[in-house]
């Protein structure tokens, strides 16, 4: 069944419509819930919750755009409700006023500081994005792996488009460290 | 005409590569200078000072190109983990219970 026929007719009500949409677009949200919280077990209930504001609100989807845009914003959105209501930290302010020392700049590390071109594989990746802290994950995600624009960060965590900036530009940082840290241990283990 | 360095000491903001070139010498901009501007960098590309800097040093030269490689690679990543069947049947049991949705056949995702 195509996807806009599968729309119309769970707005109505129909319960196999909205579990085909369901079967379509479950790994997308999915994938997103889990990488922005780093946990299965909140990835699944943020899932669910989704999908049940999904259904809720399914009727005043007009497709102005995609209907996986929509959704996937819907999901986001549900995320940062979530987070919120727990006190994680999603864009510290302070952080990006007081640099870090880490914020210096880098320095030449020795020979066995080579470039990470052509040695991350997606788990690797996966796991290091993981392994963020949370204010910095989430920018990444939302960014670098979702595709969303700085002024639409901004918007949706509220916070200004040059905090969300920094903080991306503070997860790719850190994310080239863990990765060299990945495969200089991989290296180890080898010999 | 003016010097790079009157137009330094003229104007506080204006940063010494800017100077440099407005009087037309070339100064090496230094790696925490080029560091400064990096998140621009990355995303729209250097300007003619910051590609100089890029040719003479190996240190921002990997920098950049690690940076460039994670956002790159990150826009590769799909979407390949399924969530548990728990998640549907949570979500048919919820909206039954709330009398939304007439019963749908059990099925596993």
């Amino acid at each position: 069944m195509p996807e806009s026929e599968a729309i119309e007719r769970a707005k109505s009500g129909d319960g196999q419509c909205f579990e085909a949409l369901y079967t379509m677009h479950k790994r997308r949200v999915y994938s997103l819930c889990l990488r922005m919280t780093g946990n299965t077990a909140e990835a699944e209930d943020l899932t669910q919750e989704a999908f049940l504001q999904l259904y809720r609100k399914i009727a005043t989807f007009r497709g102005e755009s995609a209907f996986s845009t929509w959704l996937h914003r819907l999901a986001v959105n549900v995320v940062l409700m979530h987070l919120r209501k727990k006190g994680l930290p999603e864009v510290s302010l302070q952080e990006t006023l007081e640099p870090a020392e880490e914020d210096g700049p880098k320095k030449d590390f020795g020979s066995q500081d080579q470039v990470l071109a052509g040695s991350i594989d997606r788990v690797n990746l996966e796991r290091a994005i993981e392994s963020l802290p949370p204010g910095y994950r989430i920018i990444f995600v939302l960014h670098d792996i979702e595709g969303y624009e700085h002024n639409e960060i901004a918007e949706m965590m509220g916070c200004s488009i040059g905090n969300s900036k920094s903080q991306l530009h503070k997860a790719r940082m850190k994310l080239r460290d863990l990765l060299k840290i990945t495969r200089a241990e991989r290296a180890a283990s080898k010999r | 005409m003016k010097t790079g360095h009157e137009l330094i000491v003229e104007n506080g903001q204006e940063s010494i590569a800017a100077a440099a070139h407005n009087a037309g010498r070339h100064i090496q901009m230094n790696c925490a200078e080029f560091q400064r501007d990096l998140p621009l960098i990355i995303d729209t590309g250097g300007t003619e000072h910051q590609e100089a800097h890029l040719r003479t040093c190996a240190v921002c030269r990997d920098l950049v190109s690690d940076l460039r490689y994670i956002a790159e690679q990150a826009k590769l990543l799909i979407p390949m983990l399924e969530p548990s069947p728990k998640v549907w049947e949570g979500i048919e049991e919820k909206l039954k219970s709330e009398g939304l949705v007439k019963p749908v056949r059990a099925r596993n995702t």
